[in-house]
């Protein structure tokens, strides 16, 4: 007859076993002395262990009240919140792109076919409506255009008018969409922690970080990125009733480094880029062209750089020294007029 | 509100902290953790919280583990640490607080390796086989073995630094 072996027991005496190993074990029992004996050993043994671990507690203490802790948390969580926001602003700087985002299909709606379908560059006609975001409340902050790089002479003459935000202002173009032609990216996406929704509408307030499909969803597949880039986070802040939801797409290059696209709404992306801008007096791009961003007001020289169609805005930041932004900037435009 | 957390709290964090104790060897520090562990459990919800705190106050260990060797905390090491595992020992003026019984299981619980004193702590926490199996990726069939290996070293190590008392049956 087997007799159990050492382990068997220790995990018997530990009420780790099933029932059935259970009742063998003790039908074996039952009749093996020497089984008896060693059952009793390591019941001994285990006391024994037990005994000696007990000295090592620490001092008997008062847990804190649960409460304490549920408030901890509640705070901890929005704390969270508030560091994915942060995170993707601190030490940005930030730039306007106009990559393709003013492509004729937005004056023309009947334009975007031929965009989705890969249509040629966007019309010099499209890109003199670029204008200089001005928000009245944050007027040292204000985001300014710079043109991008590469512009064609016809371009490089567009009178930039200052203009205030009308968000009604071109309301059948509020739906614009970032060129959807490009293929899905490849998905990178970091784990996706989904707080319960909110209709809370404040810029530093409620993001929420979706799933590439989840936020196409809500943008009515309409969301800016570079293609060609893996895609690191999608967030999302939802817009109040009939209004847009405002989008922040994290991509990395092959360096590491995070770029972010962020569109919607002018004014709550003006907001958004001037509250950054506040918090990183470090000169912006603004200074690294100025010939050919002549236009530039000199209080705007360490302000921020975004691109206006209509009532929406597309701005592209990054943790890069100015010099590779405007590169990057430069091959992107290249990349998304190409297409 | 009482939740499946709150009661969790109520029946478990004396354990955790303990658990957390006899790897950071510190009451205090064992206590902020302990409780850190359950914000983070009420921020996240776990779906098998139980088990989620210990794996968790595990983490935090060892997270304060390199800690204290990256600042070279004062470390008194215990001898002969088997594996060249960092293990947090008791700061001086602490081992003077603790009897001599306190340091002689301290000690012979630091011959174990790692993954031993792991799953020894964790049945001594009160986790079950399949828990302690979930948590260290052993197999539950394992955890027995590898219990009956560990408080064999622990009460032989301890015993050999002990040999006048080492035989006769368990203090209590």
């Amino acid at each position: 007859m087997r007799h159990i072996p050492e382990d068997e027991l220790h995990a018997y005496l530990d009420q780790g076993l099933s029932r059935s190993q259970c009742v063998e074990i003790e039908s074996h029992l039952a009749a093996c002395a020497s089984c008896q004996a060693a059952r009793d050993g390591i019941a001994a043994l285990r006391d024994r262990t037990t005994a000696l671990l007990a000295r090592l507690a620490p001092p008997r203490s008062f847990p804190t009240p649960f409460e304490t802790l549920r408030r901890r948390a509640d705070i901890e969580v929005s704390a969270r919140r508030r560091r994915i926001h942060l995170a993707a602003w601190v030490a940005s700087i930030v730039a306007a792109v106009a990559f393709g985002w003013t492509a004729s299909h937005l004056t023309n709606p009947a334009g975007s076919a031929r965009v989705a379908s890969g249509a040629p560059a966007p019309t010099p006609a499209a890109v003199s409506r670029q204008a200089v975001v001005k928000d009245s409340r944050t007027p040292t902050a204000t985001p300014a255009i710079l043109r991008p790089m590469r512009t064609d002479s016809t371009r490089a003459r567009t009178p930039r008018r200052p203009t205030r935000v009308a968000r009604r202002a071109t309301a059948e173009t509020s739906t614009v969409s970032i060129p959807t032609v490009m293929a899905a990216p490849e998905l990178e996406l970091s784990s996706v922690e989904i707080p319960p929704p909110t209709g809370e509408f404040e810029l530093d307030g409620m993001w929420r970080t979706m799933s590439w499909v989840g936020a196409q969803a809500e943008a009515g597949e309409k969301l800016p990125y570079i293609d060609g880039l893996p895609i690191v986070q999608v967030q999302v802040q939802a817009g109040e009733q009939g209004k847009q939801p405002l989008m922040v797409v994290a991509q990395q290059l092959s360096s590491g480094e995070v770029i972010r696209t962020i569109e919607g709404p002018a004014q709550d992306v003006s907001q958004l880029l001037a509250r950054r801008t506040m918090s990183d007096p470090v000169p912006t791009v603004s200074s690294v062209d100025s010939s050919r961003s002549s236009p530039v007001s000199p209080e705007r020289i360490d302000g921020s750089m975004a691109m206006q169609r209509g009532d929406r805005m597309i701005a592209i930041t990054g943790a890069l020294p100015p010099d590779s932004l405007l590169a990057m900037i430069r091959r992107l435009n290249a990349e998304m007029r190409s297409k | 509100m009482t939740d499946e957390l709150e009661q969790l709290y109520q029946t478990t964090y004396t354990a955790v902290v303990r658990f957390l104790y006899r790897k950071v060897w510190d009451a205090e520090r064992a206590e902020d953790l302990a409780q850190e562990v359950f914000v983070r459990a009420l921020a996240h919800r776990p779906e098998k919280p139980r088990a989620w705190v210990f794996a968790v106050a595990a983490n935090l260990a060892r997270d304060e583990a390199r800690a204290a060797v990256r600042r070279k905390r004062h470390l008194t090491l215990l001898k002969a640490d088997p594996v060249a595992q960092p293990t947090v020992a008791p700061a001086a003026d602490t081992l003077v607080e603790h009897d001599e019984r306190v340091a002689s299981v301290q000690e012979a619980l630091s011959t174990l390796t790692p993954r031993d004193r792991e799953i020894l702590l964790l049945w001594d926490a009160g986790l079950s086989y399949p828990e302690i199996a979930g948590q260290t990726g052993l197999a539950v069939g394992a955890v027995g073995t590898t219990l009956a290996r560990a408080r064999r070293r622990l009460v032989e190590a301890h015993d050999r630094q002990n040999p006048s008392k080492g035989t006769h049956a368990a203090h209590s």
